[in-house]
């Protein structure tokens, strides 16, 4: 442990143009690396904090069951929503969790084509994190709808009715979008783990670890005819996800975008709902991983570089949620539409401002502190603005989704929407789901992606070593393809 | 405020008063994040009370399916003999309701009652139809009304099978015969039956010692009364607004309550339509807020003790002021007169009203309403005979009642107990127990009465203090015959044999004077042999009514009895009505009447017109009224009147009179059924003898408690901001203007509801085939809520109770949205009735992830239930908001009888499913199915919804929108026609007439109750 | 004029403790001719696919193919169920038009392509295969952590028992052993 402090000391965020950048600190080789990860799995029991935190969040978790079962048994009428506001929490925390799932991914495949070497100690975590958050998120459409038993009539099965789904509803266009994205970042996340697994498969010591982390372990050899196929799969992936990231919020968008709600109806909302995906996104990588590097000791291998690289991401992505807030308010009153002007009054006036005022404080204003080097160097002071940025980006979907709806065309028809306890428990309860999948993760799965750090670990710089040039020969090698 | 008066000239409409108030608290309430979340039922079913007692009520399974009368019933349309089981069939029948009649056309279905509407070949309804008689089929089939004979023992009632009670009853009036009546004393409610009169005469000649009664909590006696002063003879007066071109309503609520309220409504509008030609001019003055006023082109606001005043204030401007000539030997009026001119000033409404009336002489009408003292009504008669009227605009027929006023009568019947001389008291319906003045304690005298029997569809108030109870047979099991207020004789046959054999007051009188209980058709078979020009029986059934007027004899005017009663009130000391002196006006429930229909479902959920209430009932307060005694709206106060008490809660109205507070009559039943026992605040117990109408005196303290009013539209906070984009953007939605503005510029609705022109991204397909549309006329449409009935019951629409509502769930398909404007003390009114508009390119469709929502071919936008997954989207991309959505089971725990009353062409509609209007769809269909089977095109006009089949005004017209002929084409390209929210593209279907007013010039005032510019 | 290997034999195994001296003894491996053996390392070094003179993979056609197949079917799909099948009048629009099916079209694509990219890859490496005589050398286990491996099967026609053992020493090698079948 006292080893360990004296490495967490060091600070690699000090940029140095002419030397490499320093991704891995603390003096690690593949040997004592490959230790500590897999120590982490391998170790016999967990800590008692461990267990607390685990014993939380799946109460947690049981209450929203508990929740869904009440609501499925009395209808949707035991949420607070009514006519006008036919949406609520239910689509706020659908979207909230969507968005959170768009780091994940964005820094597997886009900052992998970017050659972002930096990405590769904290991937896996985030991966994990992405699979978590879309499955919390694929909970709420799911039970929002007033008959659930036919839910499954929005996907293109035949039914007794003969009838098929309306592909012009963005409705359906989320249905493929959210479907394909949680597919593809399963692929991604359990493709990249493979190795690891088997790297676990190899050290494993009880007959039950290495049958099961054998049987996920797929009989991984590390053979080099495997890796490079894997490695052209994996770029691949990272290729076809990176449209992918930018696609699925983009469509969760066209929700509100083409529908005609003042307050919905703007072009703006592709782009800015991505930012604020992955603005969220990585404020929930970083609210779960600066505790995890703590308490398992992972300083060194997710170094304060690593949290001021993130926290920049955030500040740009922040700062460009805050440009389409302004821009949304300039369209508003430029396109000269008075149901669209007054939507965008009401959200700052209304009767909802305080949640708006929320949002922007929140969004807009707390991530600026990060053009401070101190405050983003600092792993408290990034964790409480994370936190503050979780809560203002729930706020934004509360916002567009709540606000708009309660006051559109006719003031006959005009609502205001209370949450009521159901709504608030399963909200809460979809919290208590994530972490509880989060504390598995880190319990039984390798929580760094050991092969891919040790490509980025110092002793890589091998090539000056090489005593003789590798001629080209290419023999005939069957089987190789 | 000030603001609204400053822009007080626009057509700016606010919707209430929490808008305009900005009082701290609501602020508060504002702010706070989520205030007071919305309550969860545990039981979502078993919250909602009015399921409560109709889920405990007994299973009636037995009751389901045909129970055909065994008198023959003549069919309207078709033959009587051979019954095409599944065929709908209408009978004409009527509904007698306080002497008031509605002639009516019932559908039934294989024996079953489904809808309730007007007799078209009756000139009173001509087709329409009020709330009580379309919401009696509910009542029909009230899981609550009563099925037993009940005995009171020791105060514990014990069931009596109806052989026992029958004979129990024939004992006891075998003695009261012997002993020739004494101690008997019959309570009845007024009837205009010549059946019920006959009996009556009976009674008076064979049991001489008999006493009778009648009592009405609301009537028109005072009429009545004075009717019996100028004429001699009590008489009915009978108005045609439609023959008048100036209205002066004095406290007269013509359109809505009157005994030919739809021919009023009906002959009014007529006179509104500007395209026809000219537009007649509607003055009120008025306390409450009544349809009537909501109409008015001027409305002049005064507490209602002092309208007496500004109508001898009208006379003396007549006749003084402007040299109308009275008559020779009324000259003795003037002193009176006179008195009065130099009591008051003259304000200018008042001048302009009389020139008005001065240039429309014989073509204008002064009404004076029914909560008014006698000599009003005689000045008025006096108005109209100099003013040329009577006989045109107003004439007076003669008036079967006869005897004391209601008021009266019941005090005296409470003497009379009081000293214990009756003995025996049969009480035919009525419930004299809640509704009787307060300071009779009729319930106290009630149980010192030995024998007593109730009949009555509810073991109510009154049944729990009488000896028997007697189940009463509904209207639409009786056999019964009528009079109505233009003295034409009519025959109400059943539609249904009594579901728990119940009597009608007919019957147990016939038990009562000939021992035996003679069945109600053969008493209304005699009657109506002996009746002259009732004609043929089976005729008189299949038409309704006879169709030959009874011979009358002209009224002739009695100068002394006039002069004698306008001396009288002319004379007297005028009441103070201000801050120190309050008044409290009993005002006539408009969805319950005088809580007779607390325990209907359907009435208890129709928002009020003006307030929008549902489900209770309020003490009405002006604004400024309500600012001086600083109340506010929802508050619980505590109304004082002598030593009564009662808590009730603050409705602040705009446009209420100043110092004046309206509650009304109904609410705060205790023995009313599941439904109704305890919704509102009981006004009756507020009510004396000495003060049926108004009272002055009234103090109001503040309790510091507040009550949840449920209200369909606002029921949810309005702030300052979303206020002023209100008026901002009301501009458009509802469209006014007056009467010279549109002879100057006839198509200015268009200019008003201005847009960018319309460009779709794709071709759109032309439209074949039918292409039904709707226009509705805001000039004509008085917001009677009748439509809103009709549309219920047309389409199975549940009720889902006051919490709901509360929280912005109710499920009506057709919303009426009430918009005011301008100065909150007098504000103007306009009625919008809002339902799916059936866009061309309907904003829904494309959003509905399981295409349940489509277009057919004709173009309607139609929902499929059951393909509906419930995702709500839809309802979020309704511009107009016009889409329902079922947020619980509403149509569980319904029990059997109560399903009865059903329409088997409408599906209902499950949990979790979106629905809406249909443009009655099913009648669509039964047409075409009709014109197709008899080979030839459907006729224009043929195609009737429920809301346009009911409105009195015809404010509704639908057809087809591709016949270039069809009356909906050419409103829908007329001048006034424009369409809602048209700028968003959505080509809507239902198209609205912008709503004219015809204001006087003279006042310097515009449509709108505002200055001028 | 090889004689057989030993019955039994699956190959040799060399061990390498730094990644440069593999891709070193690669090449000579490579040179020598040999085709069946591989090499095992805990990452993918690069280099490595050059030293052993693999050529690319024929993945990225497999991937495109599943791609195009998935455009196809969603076009098909939409068009067939909402335009053919079952047509309906929505919102007065054409029953088919491009820009509201793009979504799904896109979704769909890349679908596919993943699916196909994930399925080829293992399938093409011959993955899963649980059993590897690899892995009854003790050494071997540390493949996938810290150790470099070349392994050298004994079906290559150029092994010759000794021979390849002392070649494989030869090349800088940690250790060679035997590994059975």
């Amino acid at each position: 442990m006292g080893t360990l402090l004296t490495r967490d000391t060091i600070d690699n965020t000090a940029h140095d143009p002419t030397r490499p950048q320093e991704l891995i600190t603390g003096g690690y080789d593949f040997t004592s690396l490959t230790d500590k990860v897999c120590g982490i799995v391998e170790r016999r029991g967990a800590p008692r904090a461990w267990w607390v935190a685990l014993g939380f969040s799946s109460t947690l978790a049981v209450t929203m069951f508990a929740m869904i079962g009440y609501l499925i048994f009395n209808g949707v009428g035991v949420w607070g929503l009514n006519n006008p506001v036919g949406w609520g929490w239910d689509i706020v925390n659908f979207v909230f969790w969507v968005g959170i799932g768009h780091a994940g991914t964005l820094i597997s495949a886009i900052l992998y084509l970017l050659r972002q070497q930096w990405r590769t100690s904290i991937n896996r975590f985030a991966e994990a994190m992405t699979i978590f958050a879309v499955i919390c998120a694929a909970i709420f459409p799911g039970i929002h709808v007033g008959r659930v038993w036919v839910v499954w009539w929005l996907f293109p099965l035949p039914n007794y009715q003969a009838m098929w789904p309306n592909f012009r509803s963005p409705l359906l266009w989320d249905v493929f979008a959210v479907g394909t994205y949680a597919t593809v970042s399963l692929l991604f996340w359990y493709t990249g783990m493979v190795p690891d697994l088997a790297t676990l498969r190899d050290r494993a010591v009880t007959r039950t670890r290495k049958i099961a982390y054998g049987f996920f372990a797929l009989g991984w050899r590390g053979s080099n005819r495997h890796w490079h196929r894997y490695e052209k799969a994996y770029l691949i992936l990272a290729g076809l996800a990176t449209p992918l990231v930018l696609s699925v919020h983009s469509v969760v968008s066209f929700d509100f975008a083409t529908s005609q709600v003042p307050g919905w109806h703007t072009t703006i909302f592709p782009p800015y709902f991505v930012a604020g995906a992955i603005f969220s996104g990585f404020a929930m990588v970083m609210t779960c991983l600066i505790p995890a590097r703590e308490w398992y000791g992972l300083k060194s291998i997710v170094t304060l570089y690593h949290l001021e690289t993130m926290a920049k991401i955030i500040l740009a992505t922040g700062t460009m949620v805050g440009y389409a807030y302004a821009t949304e308010f300039f369209i508003a009153w430029y396109g000269g539409n008075p149901a669209e002007q007054f939507a965008f009054i009401n959200r700052a006036f209304g009767p909802y401002a305080w949640a708006y005022w929320i949002m922007v404080s929140c969004n807009v204003i707390s991530p600026q502190l990060f053009w401070f080097k101190k405050i983003r160097t600092s792993p408290v002071a990034l964790l409480i603005i994370c936190i503050f940025v979780n809560i203002g980006m729930w706020f934004e979907r509360f916002v567009i989704t709540v606000i708009s709806l309660s006051r559109d065309y006719l003031p006959s028809a005009w609502g205001y929407y209370r949450p009521t306890p159901v709504d608030m428990l399963t909200f809460a309860g979809s919290f208590g789901l994530f972490f509880t999948l989060v504390l598995l993760f880190m319990r039984y799965l390798p929580m760094i992606a050991m092969a891919e750090v040790k490509t980025v670990m110092p002793q890589k710089h091998w090539e000056s070593k090489v005593s003789r040039p590798v001629g080209d020969y290419h023999g005939t090698n069957p089987g190789d393809r | 405020m000030s603001s609204m008066n400053q822009n007080g000239l626009d057509h700016n409409y606010w919707r209430s008063l929490q808008e305009l108030s900005d009082e701290p608290e609501f602020r508060r309430f504002l702010e706070g994040e989520f205030p007071e979340p919305a309550e969860v039922p545990t039981d979502a079913m078993s919250r909602r009370r009015f399921l409560q007692v109709m889920g405990a009520s007994v299973a009636m399974a037995s009751l389901v399916g045909c129970r055909w009368p065994q008198e023959t019933i003549v069919p309207f349309a078709s033959r009587p003999e051979g019954v095409t089981p599944g065929t709908a069939r209408r009978y004409a029948t009527v509904m007698e309701l306080a002497g008031a009649v509605s002639p009516l056309l019932v559908t039934s279905f294989d024996g079953r009652p489904i809808k309730v509407e007007g007799n078209p070949d009756h000139p009173l309804s001509q087709g329409a139809c009020d709330l009580f008689a379309q919401a009696g089929l509910l009542e029909l089939y009230d899981p609550d009304r009563s099925r037993h004979v009940l005995e009171r023992e020791g105060g514990r009632p014990r069931r009596r099978s109806l052989g026992d009670g029958e004979a129990a009853a024939a004992a006891a009036f075998t003695a009261l015969r012997a002993r020739r009546g004494a101690g008997l004393a019959v309570l009845s409610e007024a009837s205009s039956s010549p059946t019920f009169a006959a009996l009556r005469g009976r009674l008076r000649d064979e049991l001489p010692e008999a006493a009778w009664y009648e009592y009405e909590p609301v009537s028109r006696d005072n009429e009545r009364l004075a009717t019996g002063l100028a004429f001699g003879e009590a008489r009915r007066v009978r108005v045609d607004p439609g023959a008048a071109r100036v209205l002066a309503c004095f406290d007269a609520d013509l359109l809505l309550d009157h005994p030919t309220a739809l021919r009023n409504a009906r002959g009014f509008a007529n006179g509104r339509r500007a395209e026809d030609g000219e537009m007649n001019r509607l003055y009120v003055v008025e306390s409450d807020l009544s349809l009537t006023g909501g109409m008015a082109d001027h409305r002049v606001a005064m507490p209602s003790l002092e309208i007496p005043r500004a109508l001898y204030g009208l006379a003396a401007e007549l006749v003084l002021g402007r040299g109308l000539s009275l008559p020779p030997g009324y000259e003795s009026v003037l002193p009176a007169l006179e008195h009065v001119r130099a009591a008051g000033h003259a304000p200018a409404w008042m001048g302009a009203m009389a020139g008005d009336l001065l240039a429309h002489r014989g073509e204008s009408l002064v009404a004076v309403g029914p909560r008014q003292p006698d000599h009003v009504h005689v000045l008025a008669i006096l108005l109209n005979e100099v003013l040329g009227n009577t006989g045109r605009t107003v004439t007076y027929g003669p008036d079967d009642q006869r005897g004391l006023s209601h008021g009266a009568a019941i005090a005296t019947l409470a003497v009379t107990m009081g000293k214990g001389q009756v003995q025996s008291l049969v009480i035919l319906g009525g419930n004299p127990v809640h509704d009787a003045p307060a300071d009779l304690d009729f319930g106290g005298l009630l149980d010192r009465v030995a024998e007593s029997w109730h009949l009555s569809l509810f073991v109510d108030e009154t049944s729990q203090h009488c000896r028997w109870h007697l189940p009463r047979a509904h209207w639409l099991e009786s056999w019964h015959d009528v009079r109505d207020h233009d003295g034409r004789y009519a025959v109400a046959q059943p539609l249904i044999a009594p579901l728990y054999d119940g009597w009608t007051p007919a019957e147990l009188l016939s038990l009562l004077l000939d021992g035996v209980r003679r069945p109600a058709h053969d008493l209304v078979r005699a009657t109506a042999d002996r009746e002259p020009g009732a004609g043929d029986w089976e005729a008189l059934l299949h038409r309704g009514f006879a169709a030959a007027l009874p011979v009358e004899k002209a009224a002739a005017l009695d100068g002394r009895g006039v002069v004698a009663a306008v001396r009288r009130g002319g004379m007297a000391k005028p009441a103070e009505v201000g801050r120190e002196n309050l008044e409290l006006v009993f005002v006539r429930d408009p969805s319950l009447h005088d809580g007779r229909f607390a325990n209907n479902a359907w009435l208890q959920e129709l928002p009020d017109f003006m307030t929008k209430l549902v489900w209770d009932n309020a003490a009405l307060f002006g604004v400024s009224t309500a600012a001086a005694l600083d109340v506010a709206h929802g508050d619980v106060v505590e109304l004082q009147l002598g030593e009564r008490r009662l808590e009730a809660a603050v409705y602040v109205l705009p446009g209420h009179a100043p110092w004046s507070v309206s509650l009304s009559l109904g609410h705060g039943r205790t023995a009313a059924g599941g439904v109704g026992n305890g919704t509102g605040f009981r006004a009756y117990a507020l009510r004396n003898s000495s003060a049926l109408d108004a009272a002055a005196g009234l103090k109001v303290v503040r309790t510091g408690r507040s009550h949840r009013l449920a209200t369909t539209q606002d029921h949810h906070a309005i702030d300052a901001v979303g206020m002023r984009e209100r008026e901002k953007r009301s501009r458009s939605l509802v469209v006014s203007g007056t009467l010279a503005e549109y002879r100057e510029h006839p198509d200015f609705a268009a200019h008003r509801t201005h847009h960018p022109p319309l460009v779709s991204l794709w071709k759109e397909r032309p439209r074949e085939g039918f292409a039904w549309g709707m226009t509705i006329d805001l000039s004509t449409c008085i917001g009677c809520n009748a439509c809103v009935v009709a549309c219920q019951a047309e389409n199975n629409i549940p009720v889902v109770g006051k919490d709901q509502v509360a929280k912005g769930r109710e499920l009506h398909w057709l919303r009426l949205d009430r918009y005011f404007q301008g100065d909150p003390d007098a504000p103007a009114v306009a009625h919008q009735p809002v339902a799916c508009v059936h866009c061309e390119l309907a904003p829904c469709e494309q959003v509905c992830p399981v295409n349940a929502t489509m277009h057919n071919e004709d173009g309607l936008n139609v929902m499929a239930y059951n393909r509906c997954v419930g995702t709500r989207y839809c309802s979020n991309n309704c511009p107009y908001k016009v889409r329902r959505f079922n947020w619980f089971n509403f149509n569980s725990d319904i029990p059997d009888v109560r399903k009865l009353v059903y329409n088997p062409e409408v599906t209902l509609r499950s949990r979790g499913v979106m629905e809406k209007c249909t443009y009655c769809v099913q009648r669509i269909e039964t047409v075409k199915i009709d014109a197709k089977n008899e080979g030839r095109p459907v006729r224009d006009g043929e195609v009737v919804t429920a809301c346009q089949q009911t409105c009195p005004t015809q404010a509704i017209v639908f057809g087809d929108l591709n016949d270039p002929q069809s009356r909906v084409t050419k409103l829908t390209t007329g001048d006034r026609a424009y369409h809602l929210l048209a700028e968003l593209n959505v080509k809507p279907r239902t198209a609205f007439l912008a709503r004219l007013r015809n204001p006087n010039p003279e006042l310097a005032e515009s449509a709108d109750g505002h200055p001028a510019h | 004029m090889a004689t057989r290997a030993t019955h039994g034999l699956y190959g040799y195994l060399a061990e390498f403790r730094e990644p440069w001296d593999l891709i070193d003894a690669a090449a000579k491996v490579r040179d020598a001719g040999y085709t069946r053996w591989d090499c095992h390392t805990p990452f993918p070094l690069h280099g490595l696919d050059h030293a052993m003179g693999i050529r690319g993979t024929r993945l990225p056609w497999l991937v495109l193919c599943g791609g195009l197949t998935g455009l196809t079917a969603a076009l098909l799909m939409q068009w067939w169920m909402n335009a053919h099948d079952y047509p309906y009048l929505i919102s007065g629009k054409p029953l088919f038009g491009l820009p509201a099916v793009v979504p799904v079209t896109f979704e769909l694509t890349v679908l596919l392509s993943a699916l196909t990219t994930f399925f080829a890859m293992w399938g093409l490496n011959l993955l899963p295969q649980h059993h590897h005589p690899l892995f009854n050398s003790e050494r071997f286990r540390r493949a996938t952590s810290d150790r470099f491996f070349i392994s050298i099967e004994a079906r290559d026609p150029l092994f010759q028992g000794e021979r390849t053992r002392e070649f494989l020493a030869g090349l800088g090698a940690d250790a060679v052993e035997p590994v059975e079948d």
